[in-house]
């Protein structure tokens, strides 16, 4: 063990940091979609399509920025940009327009609506931006790298993914719980994911709730999203491969879990790195080993309860 | 206060309520008794607006409301109370019964005031004001439901079932808090469904029973 650290520490090392910086992004999507779903009770197969739209518009805005000259600053304005025009664009449309329709009929019929979404955006996607990969590294260049040192190594990393990706994931993280515990309107938002019926009777417009939080899921997403785009190239299939990944997170951590899934995204977020670094073979696979390890033991999830039965 | 004309629905296709009509006088207590699944829920979500109606008016104090939307019927002073407590668990008491006023924008003195008349009729309540529901037992969280619809319903409150599952010293706990409710809510019109009639009959002032949708008699009892 001793031998074979002194030999793999600093890539253990390495595999540890990128995959705080996965997490932080799969934590992004899976925490819009754990909240969407709990309020809406439909499971959005097209949620890692606006992971996918958010990256593709911020290197847009990023790349068009840079060309009018804008400062290399701005390029940070252009993720958090990106990331707003996209959920605020899609998420309504497609809350009002399609999902609005389908919420009285079987769960079977809205996942295929939503399948049939996410294969659309795919497309739109490929029409607008090609599908060659599209990248955009201004704000990774402009923060430099840190010396990060682990088990008497010192390993230099990017600051971009070390510091700036997992303080946005937390302050996520802290603005939701602060927000749905504190706050009337995410009391509200919790209210209508407990009982929509009984929130209603209070005076609670439920409409209103489902369109507010699957923008804001949508926009949360579209973040994730953008703040990937300067670390990796945007290819199509970013979406598809992000939506599975943040399932996983979800089925993993239970429902309605923000503390959970952060604890869960970093869980296979690292353990997906660990692999990639000592076994890329088995990359694919480790999300759903530990889903299904942790599904075996706890049905509901690591931090879920379950659900009481209502007749 | 509350009146039903014809009220009929369905529910996935199937008729539940064919023109049920009924009136609730300022004050009232009216009790509508019927067995399981003769539509007492469905009257009484008709009357919240949860689910549309195939025909039919619901009027509050003269005005017709049938095309309200269901949220805004809480403004309008009507308090449901459901079958299944339907508290938010992870809320307090306090938190459960101030949401609604919170929700309407009522302005403060006025939320005050409601929550002071709920505590005054409902004193358990103070005390059990800063636990969280999902911890309350199942009478408790009867009480609180009942001071959650009291703090909506300034013209019309509607119960359902409210005895179902209560051990009998807290249902008559319960009748005693419903017999308290007039002098305590005056204006308010109370009604009241159960399956099981002889727990309601000393109080009411109206009955209706309820069978397949259909309100077959309306009995004005000599008490009132």
């Amino acid at each position: 063990m001793g031998e074979w650290f002194e030999q793999n520490g600093a890539l253990l090392g390495l595999a540890l940091l990128d995959g705080i910086a996965s997490a932080a992004l799969i934590f992004m999507v899976a925490v819009g979609l754990n909240l969407v779903f709990g309020v809406l009770r439909v499971l959005n197969v097209a949620h890692g399509s606006f992971f996918a739209i958010g990256g593709y518009m911020a290197a847009s805005i990023g790349l068009l920025m840079t060309a009018v000259g804008l400062p290399p600053w701005a390029s940070f304005a252009a993720l958090l940009l990106a990331a707003v025009v996209t959920g605020a664009i899609l998420g309504p449309l497609i809350e009002r327009f399609l999902l609005r329709r389908v919420y009285a009929e079987e769960s079977v019929l809205q996942l295929l609506v939503t399948f049939a979404l996410f294969m659309i955006l795919e497309d739109l996607q490929k029409i607008v931006w090609g599908v060659q990969p599209v990248s955009f590294g201004g704000p990774v260049a402009l923060m430099g790298t840190v010396d990060v040192p682990f088990a008497g190594d010192v390993i230099p990393y990017n600051a971009y993914q070390v510091i700036l990706l997992p303080v946005v994931a937390l302050l996520t993280l802290g603005g939701l719980a602060w927000f749905l515990r504190r706050t009337l309107a995410g009391r509200v938002i919790v209210a209508v994911t407990l009982d929509r019926e009984a929130a209603t009777a209070m005076g609670i417009d439920a409409g209103r709730v489902f369109l507010l939080t699957f923008t804001f899921g949508a926009v949360l997403a579209a973040l994730g999203g953008a703040l990937s785009a300067p670390t990796a190239s945007l290819v199509p299939g970013v979406g598809a491969s992000t939506i599975v990944l943040s399932f996983a997170v979800v089925a993993t951590a239970g429902l309605g879990q923000i503390e959970g899934a952060a604890l869960t995204a970093l869980m296979i977020g690292i353990g997906r790195s660990v692999a990639v670094t000592f076994e890329p073979e088995l990359e694919v696979v480790v999300p759903y080993l530990i889903m299904v390890a942790v599904l075996l033991l706890r049905p509901q999830g690591l931090f879920g309860v379950p659900e009481t039965r209502r007749i | 206060m509350l009146e039903l004309r014809a009220v009929a629905a369905d529910i996935a296709g199937a008729p539940v309520l064919r023109g049920v009509s009924m009136h609730l006088p300022p004050g009232g207590l009216v009790a509508l008794i019927g067995r399981n699944g003769a539509g007492k829920t469905t009257t009484l979500r008709a009357i919240m607006g949860l689910l549309p109606l195939r025909g039919g008016q619901v009027l509050l104090g003269g005005e017709e409301v049938t095309g309200v939307p269901a949220h805004h019927r809480a403004r309008l002073g009507v308090g449901y109370a459901p079958e299944e407590r339907r508290l938010f668990g992870p809320f307090s008491v306090r938190q459960n019964l101030l949401l609604p006023a919170e929700v309407l924008r009522l302005p403060a003195a006025e939320t005050a005031r409601r929550l002071e008349a709920v505590f005054t009729f409902l004193p358990e309540l103070a005390t059990l004001a800063d636990r969280r529901a999902a911890g309350l037992s199942g009478g408790q969280g009867k009480m609180v439901a009942l001071g959650r619809a009291l703090i909506v319903g300034t013209r019309a409150v509607l119960l359902d079932e409210p005895f179902q599952g209560l051990a009998p010293a807290l249902a008559q706990r319960y009748a005693d808090a419903l017999r308290g409710l007039h002098a305590a809510f005056p204006r308010v019109a109370l009604l009241v469904t159960e399956s099981n009639p002889q727990l309601l009959e000393p109080l009411v002032d109206t009955t209706y029973v309820i069978e397949r949708g259909e309100i077959l008699t309306a009995d004005a009892a000599t008490a009132a």
